[in-house]
């Protein structure tokens, strides 16, 4: 039981990153209305700028040398609170790639949603190779140190780590604050009208050039944080974001493309599924971990034949 | 005759390669209903598109109180006082009946919220119905609400593209009465109408467009009571 338990812990780490990259994938095709192919790399683009910009905030708060191991003031600003910042320099880097690119290739090009997918493989490979001339293709992790499980699951039966806290909570909070933004606020309704029909939008006076610019940001800064957090749990290497593209699809598919609610629970069932699969051995099923993509792939097709547009069908 | 509020002159456009408008003059004054009836594919909606910069004008001018507009993009066409009520998909299903007339109002400085208000006591169904999705509504609803979020920019010029499609007569005649008081309270309509006799009476004026020109203008009444007319367009 407490393997299964402790399974479904990592499904949720596993989700959450899941989540946060459909959503971003989904709030695009919902707007620019085709599958964007370079949206893995903008999750390794948004883990990298983190890196930089954590090892710049780390040395520039604490004075240099790597006090993260540290315990006091020093190590709470060279850690936690530089990570802060990292995610949120993450976030906004990914943001700015993503409307770059934008303006600099899929508004200049006049051709169909297919021919947009092919330029977004493209661009994809752009941003996969700046990556890898910057870094390098080695591994590499966040300064921080890595704890060992928190002692308040223990009696549970499972092992959890700050990390894996850090990345369910935030994950929490982020769809919380896309939630509020997309129902409560003037932005969030001039998006789900331009998602909607976009003639209508423009008649009724929305910029929607600006409504594109804003989803492009949100949608992005959403799959850099998941980068983040991918590179937090994991580490980072420049195909991070483009080995993870494929579950996200599926996670996007099954909620109903277009839809963010639909990829909010696409990613959640994908991403518990996913990390589920060694458990079946527990009860018998002789199937390991190396298999879990195709596990995952198999269900997402079942629930389409059940649904053919997806859990949350069409609607934003 | 007045100066126009709108006045199309010349006016050709279509959609890719292939031209629909040839060549379309039209004329809108600021206290007027107008009326473009025609056969189907005479370009009617497209002369609506073409007006409200959904289309860019290939040549000729679309001018708005002497200034020219052709090919000034939608959005800033509703900043300059014209509204759109677009043939289909003319409410956005997926939202509120609030949220459909809040986003009407983007382009208003200051709150919506007495504007939507107005509106409210203007059509009590929208109120009752507010929290409800757009999706959800009947026919003649679903008119009256893209006719109400075209009006929260309350605008000078209201261009409508077939009001009565596909509504019971009462129905439909409801909606023409709710046309022609708004332009009672000073909005210059022009409306595309198959039901042409129904749209014709509340009309000032009236065009027969065919094949992207106009084919017959003339006073509402003049226009029904000629027997060609009546013969070719109006269905006898
Ligand atoms: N989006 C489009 N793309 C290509 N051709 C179009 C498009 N919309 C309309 N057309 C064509 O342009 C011509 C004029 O269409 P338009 O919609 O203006 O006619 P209409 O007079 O409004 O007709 P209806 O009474 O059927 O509404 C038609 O031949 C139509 O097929
Ligand atoms: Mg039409």
């Amino acid at each position: 039981m407490s393997a299964t338990l402790q399974y479904l812990v990592n499904g949720l780490v596993y989700s959450g990153v899941i989540v946060l990259a459909s959503i971003g994938l989904s709030l695009v095709y919902s707007i620019r209305g085709f599958a964007n192919f370079a949206h893995g790399d903008t999750m390794t683009v948004g883990a990298y700028a983190a890196l930089l910009a954590f090892s710049g905030t780390s040395a520039l708060l604490v004075g240099g040398g790597n006090a993260t191991a540290g315990g006091g003031l020093a190590g709470l600003l060279g850690g936690p609170a530089a990570f802060v910042v990292a995610l949120a320099v993450g976030m906004v880097v990914a943001a700015i790639v993503a409307i770059a690119s934008e303006r600099l290739v899929y508004s200049k090009l006049d051709t169909s949603a297919v021919g947009l997918l092919i330029a977004s493989i493209g661009v994809a490979f752009v941003m996969r190779a700046i990556v890898q001339i910057l870094f390098g293709n080695i591994q590499q992790a966040y300064a921080l140190p890595r704890s060992g499980p928190l002692p308040g699951f223990g009696a549970l039966g499972v092992a959890v780590t700050a990390r894996d806290v850090v990345v369910v909570v935030a994950t929490i909070a982020l769809v919380a604050a896309l939630h509020v933004l997309l129902q409560y606020t003037s932005l969030g309704r001039q998006m789900r009208a331009t998602s909607d029909n976009r003639d209508l939008a423009r008649a009724s006076g929305i910029r929607t050039n600006r409504i594109v610019d804003a989803t492009w940001a949100i949608g992005a800064g959403l799959a850099g944080a998941g980068g983040v957090f991918l590179g937090l749990s994991l580490r980072l290497q420049p195909l991070m974001g483009f080995n993870l593209l494929l579950v996200v699809f599926a996670a996007v598919i099954l909620g109903g493309i277009g839809s963010v609610y639909g990829a909010m629970i696409g990613g959640l069932v994908i991403g518990v599924i996913h990390e589920l699969v060694p458990a079946l051995s527990t009860y018998g099923v002789p199937i390991n971990a190396q298999y879990a993509n195709t596990v995952a792939f198999l269900i997402m097709v079942a629930i389409l034949l059940l649904r053919p547009r997806g859990i949350m069908g069409e609607a934003v | 005759m007045s100066d126009p509020v709108l006045e199309l002159d010349g006016v050709e456009s279509g959609y890719g390669d292939v031209q629909v408008l040839n060549g379309l003059d039209i004329r809108l004054e600021a206290d007027e209903i107008v009326c473009l009836v025609g056969p189907n594919g005479a370009g009617k909606s497209t002369a609506l598109k073409t007006a409200f910069g959904l289309l860019e004008p290939w040549s000729g001018s679309v001018r708005l109180r002497g200034e020219e507009i052709g090919g000034t993009p939608p959005e800033d066409v509703v900043r300059l006082g014209v509204g759109f009520v677009p043939q289909t998909e003319n409410v956005f299903g997926s939202l509120t009946i609030a949220e459909n007339l809040k986003i009407g109002g983007v382009s208003r400085d200051g709150g919506v919220g007495a504007r939507v208000e107005e509106l409210y006591e203007r059509f009590p169904l929208l109120r009752e119905k507010r929290t409800a999705k757009a999706r959800t509504l009947s026919g003649g609803q679903r008119q009256v609400l893209a006719f109400a979020r075209a009006l929260m920019t309350d605008p000078d010029v209201l261009l409508i593209d077939e009001p009565s499609a596909g509504l019971a007569p009462n129905t439909a005649q409801e909606v023409f009465e709710d046309v022609a008081a708004v332009n009672d309270l000073g909005t210059a309509i022009l409306m595309v109408e198959q039901n042409a006799r129904q749209g014709l009476a509340i009309s000032d004026r009236g065009y027969v467009l065919d094949q992207g020109r106009v084919a017959y203008h003339d006073d509402a009444a003049e226009l029904m009571d000629d027997p060609e007319v009546a013969e070719l367009y109006l269905g006898g």
